[in-house]
């Protein structure tokens, strides 16, 4: 298996000038990251989610480990040419939107007449054709992002890095982007998306890595996380809801979970009550509940799943 | 070389306003050329002339202290070296930004000067001459203040750059000429500063040369410092 991205136990300190105070915004810090797939890097405020990004992307040096990116190390200038990035807060010239992809195009070593196609058909996928001509010192944050994400994709990357990319997006432009990334994604690209909107990276990731305090706190298949549960989800009717503890009624159907080794005896017992089936689902859960959890535990845990 | 011609034009044009801003007193030569008599007033065309050259050698400090930080000040850095650029080349890109937006301002006030010093009979070669050796002193200037301002904020980086570029001039005062040209922006300003019509000097490329050189290892010494950076870091 080729990784796009590999962190490989990989420590950051940060440092006061004086060499006074030192801050561990990575400790040890270990995933892969396969080609073909999106990742979604989550983790709350403060927990190393940028300092990884800017490390993969040579912006800073990591105080121990090493990285490597589409299989250069951190910080090789040429195989930047393989990759978009968005950062965080988005920070673009005062130009017109056209001329600013075309720049950092161009950065990218994009050949004129190429570039000049490109720059319009970016600008059209994020939804921008209309403004490709207005000064992008008077975009809302909004478009800023969208124009932002046009710069990152100007050289067809096989790596997208992208750093909250919805965050300043109506639902509306958060669909677009969603779809834009699994169109992307179906096209062979690798996609190591960090968020805070939980509900996207749950929609759309593949494999999801929490990191909280700097550590790797849950690193597994969205499904896997999601599902996480071992218990199960029975939905029947034609009982009543005293028959099993913890029972709800609700719109005529009588729904309860039970672990899932004790599916088929609740199952039988349904049957045997004169019930009707009418769903047995595994419990999912939501990447929000895992979250809370995961950032709520005083210490992260060591690693668990797929790597 | 592309990227590095980028970012220097780039550069250049985001620095427009205080390169329009500084053009004014070039606009107040032509003016003074306009209003009047040339010949009987030309010692003080002659004082404006070298007072509007020493401004762009204060601003090429300004402009190479103040480039890196506020680049990674308004995070605008992370777009540029998000891409296939690397850092030696970013820095090139500055230096010749820096050099571009001075000799933006040196051609224009080479042109001005050539119309009101050359009418009042000042070799006009020589202006260009001038203007060249103006040109090289800023491009180090600038080098010199870039250099320090990729670990030091714009106003420390001023400082030391006054200071380095300082202790020669005062080196020749003391302990003879030839320590002026150790680092000749000291050296390079006089002889704008010491021309006259009566003696506008002769023309030696030595410095000129010397500026270009050091430049050079200014650039390799950024280079070097500014590899070990973490620019995502707040710059505060």
């Amino acid at each position: 298996m080729r990784f796009a991205l590999e962190f490989e136990h990989i420590t950051k300190e940060y440092r006061s000038a004086l060499g006074t105070r030192r801050l561990r915004a990575l400790d040890d810090f270990s995933i892969t990251v396969e080609t073909g797939e999106i990742f979604g890097f989550l983790g709350p405020n403060g927990a190393g989610k940028s300092t990884a990004i800017h490390l993969a992307m040579g912006f800073m040096r990591p105080t121990s480990g090493v990285g490597r990116l589409l299989g250069e190390s951190f910080g090789h200038t040429g195989v930047r040419r393989r990759v978009g990035f968005l950062a965080e807060s988005v920070a673009l010239y005062h130009r017109r939107a056209e001329r600013l992809v075309r720049f950092y195009g161009a950065l990218n070593g994009i050949g004129r007449t190429r570039l000049q196609k490109r720059a319009r058909e970016v600008l059209e996928i994020v939804g921008l054709q209309d403004h490709a001509n207005r000064n992008a010192g008077k975009f809302s944050r909004g478009m800023l992002q969208r124009v932002g994400l046009a710069q990152a994709m100007v050289n067809d990357p096989e790596l997208l890095i992208l750093d909250e990319p919805t965050s300043a997006l109506d639902p509306l432009a958060r669909v677009m982007v969603r779809e834009l990334l699994l169109a992307a994604r179906n096209a062979g690209k690798t996609i190591f998306l960090s968020s805070h909107l939980l509900s996207e990276v749950e929609l759309i990731s593949d494999r999801v890595a929490m990191l909280h305090r700097g550590k790797l706190a849950r690193l597994d298949k969205t499904a896997n996380l999601l599902q996480a549960g071992e218990q199960v989800e029975i939905v029947v009717r034609s009982i009543g809801t005293k028959d099993f503890e913890g029972a709800v009624a609700r719109n005529g159907f009588v729904s309860f979970c039970v672990p899932a080794q004790s599916q088929r005896a609740a199952l039988e017992k349904v049957w045997n009550l004169g019930g009707e089936v009418v769903s047995v689902n595994p419990v999912r859960r939501s990447l929000e509940e895992i979250f809370l959890e995961v950032t709520a535990e005083p210490k992260a845990v060591a690693s668990k799943g797929i790597q | 070389m592309k990227p590095v011609l980028l970012i220097a034009v780039n550069f250049a044009r985001e620095q427009r306003w205080p390169i329009l801003t500084l053009l004014l007193w070039v606009l107040l030569l032509a003016f003074l050329g306009l209003v009047t008599d040339i010949h009987r007033q030309r010692e003080d065309l002659l004082f404006v002339f070298k007072q509007d050259a020493v401004y762009v050698l204060a601003f090429s400090v300004f402009f190479g202290g103040s480039a890196i930080y506020n680049e990674r000040r308004s995070r605008r850095i992370l777009g540029v070296l998000s891409k296939a650029v690397g850092r030696q080349q970013y820095l090139s890109g500055l230096v010749l930004g820096v050099t571009i937006a001075c000799a933006v301002y040196c051609f224009t006030l080479g042109l001005t000067g050539s119309w009101t010093l050359g009418a009042a009979g000042f070799p006009i070669s020589h202006v260009w001459f001038l203007m060249v050796s103006l040109v090289a002193a800023c491009m180090l200037a600038g080098t010199v203040a870039l250099m320090f301002s990729t670990f030091l904020n714009p106003f420390f980086a001023a400082g030391a750059t006054a200071m380095v570029l300082g202790l020669p001039a005062l080196a020749s005062q003391i302990f003879g000429a030839r320590w002026g040209y150790v680092i000749p922006v000291w050296e390079l300003g006089a002889t704008v500063l010491n021309s006259s019509f009566n003696s506008p000097g002769t023309a030696s490329w030595a410095p000129v040369l010397l500026a270009g050189a050091e430049t050079l290892v200014f650039w390799l010494l950024s280079a070097r410092i500014f590899a070990h950076v973490d620019i995502a870091v707040a710059v505060e």
